[in-house]
């Protein structure tokens, strides 16, 4: 038998993945550096780790929801990331589907507790 | 610091020229950033540095992330086939060369030494050639079918329309239709390219063997490249043929296109006079089969000086039978469907 707690976290994985696009979205309305997200998300409970994060901002980059600029006034030159009107729209889109998700599943789970089959009680 | 440059390069090395400077700065950066964090603007050591880059990972699957597709010559889709061919024609090569040695062996027992010398070298040499004749033609349409997918995963959205029929008996090419013609294909190419002068008139005189040959050896050397695109065509057809395993209309424009090229191609080599023996008479005389003013001897020599002719004629025809043939059974299973 497969341990449940690996099988848990496994799936949990895989749950995550689609979130934490999200997540990033969600604080991109100011314009942030990528290490700067790291413990903004983890504050908020999400751990991203920074392998993840960084090839991430440029996918969305390259999908058009963000936009960027390097700012080399800095020590260190960095790579600002900010919402383009085009993910900001797609953002809020996102929100609203996610929230109907959230009550479908709310309603999925809460009719079929303990993952008994329908009709058992 | 060396590490980090080491990692930094690991990563960037395996992602495209024109994206890499970026990724780099932004890659030097974020360990920069994660150093300061642990050490709290201290001074950082190798420790340090070791640690945030195993933080964050191996450099394979961090540029696999920044890539966002795994590459490949041959895909998944694609491997099961490619091995069927690899094998079909690395098989077909040792049998077509082992029977050359045989031949050369009954024929000349002495040299059997260096026979078998000759035979390993080609060996070596003729399997590297399949093995890269049948990569490249895998690679080619697993390339053409990515760039088909990846064009209609956009344009057209998928329909259960465009499903494919089930194949039935008549529709589905049987496996050992695309087997023989690698076979052939590959027979073919290795008697034009290491046995062409085997093919003529034999005679076995005191147990010596003496061939005349048809063509001249020295001039159809240079049709060598003509040779290896009509390999590399068959070759191309047979693999699609294996990969599709279905007769549709696209399959049999591709046959006729490859049977109508390759008949071309092969008219083209022949119509060069100089590629016969020039003295194919003379060494028949010579040999005692053929006497002027003797029996035949006109006939021979009307045949032999009408064969380009006799032979583009027999190709044009046999090419019209294939293409007829492959039309009628592609036309069979349309009409049932």
């Amino acid at each position: 038998m497969a341990d449940v707690n690996e099988t848990i976290n496994g799936l949990l994985g895989e749950l995550r993945r689609g979130t934490i696009v999200m997540g990033v979205l969600s604080q991109l309305s100011e314009p942030q550096y990528g290490y700067s997200l790291v413990p903004v998300l983890e504050e908020k409970g999400m751990a991203v780790d920074p392998g993840t994060l960084y090839p991430l901002l440029r996918r969305l980059e390259k999908q058009e929801l963000l936009e960027s600029r390097w700012d080399t006034n800095e020590a260190r030159p960095r790579k600002y990331y900010l919402l383009s009107p085009f993910g900001r729209e797609v953002y809020s889109g996102l929100c609203m589907e996610w929230r109907k998700l959230v009550a479908s599943m709310e309603g999925i789970i809460g009719e079929n507790k303990g993952g008994e089959p329908d009709g058992s009680n | 610091m060396e590490v980090i440059e080491r990692y930094v390069y690991a990563v960037t090395q395996r992602l495209p020229e024109q994206q890499r400077t970026e990724i780099k700065r932004e890659l030097h950066g974020l360990i920069e950033d994660m150093l300061e964090e642990r050490t709290q603007g201290g001074k950082a050591s190798q420790a340090d540095a070791e640690s945030v880059l195993l933080e964050l990972g191996d450099p394979n699957a961090l540029a696999a992330k920044y890539r966002g597709y795994d590459r490949y010559l041959i895909g998944p889709l694609m491997f099961e086939p490619y091995l069927t061919t690899l094998k079909i024609v690395l098989i077909s090569i040792a049998i077509a060369l082992t029977g050359l040695l045989a031949i050369d062996a009954i024929a000349n027992p002495a040299e059997i030494v260096e026979q078998f010398t000759e035979y390993v070298v080609t060996l070596i040499a003729a399997f590297a050639q399949g093995f890269g004749w049948v990569t490249i033609v895998f690679a080619f349409i697993d390339y053409r079918m990515q760039k088909e997918t990846a064009g209609s995963g956009k344009s057209k959205p998928w329909k259960p329309s465009d499903l494919p029929q089930i194949p039935d008996a008549q529709a589905r090419i049987k496996m050992s239709d695309p087997i023989s013609g690698l076979i052939f294909t590959v027979l073919f190419t290795v008697l034009c390219l290491y046995a062409i002068d085997l093919l003529g008139v034999w005679r076995i005189t005191d147990g010596e063997r003496k061939v005349i040959p048809f063509l001249n050896a020295d001039v159809f050397r240079h049709y060598f490249p003509i040779v290896w695109v009509l390999a590399a065509l068959g070759l191309l057809k047979e693999c699609v043929r294996i990969i599709v395993r279905r007769r549709t209309g696209s399959m049999l424009a591709l046959h006729v296109a490859i049977s109508v090229a390759s008949a071309v191609l092969v008219c083209v080599a022949l119509a060069d006079p100089a590629i016969w023996n020039p003295d194919f008479i003379g060494q028949l005389e010579a040999a005692g089969l053929l006497q002027a003013g003797g029996e035949g001897y006109d006939t021979v020599v009307s045949i032999w000086t009408g064969v380009t002719d006799w032979l583009v004629l027999l190709i044009g025809l046999f090419t019209l039978i294939d293409v007829i043939t492959e039309t009628y059974k592609w036309y069979k299973v349309k009409t049932a469907a």
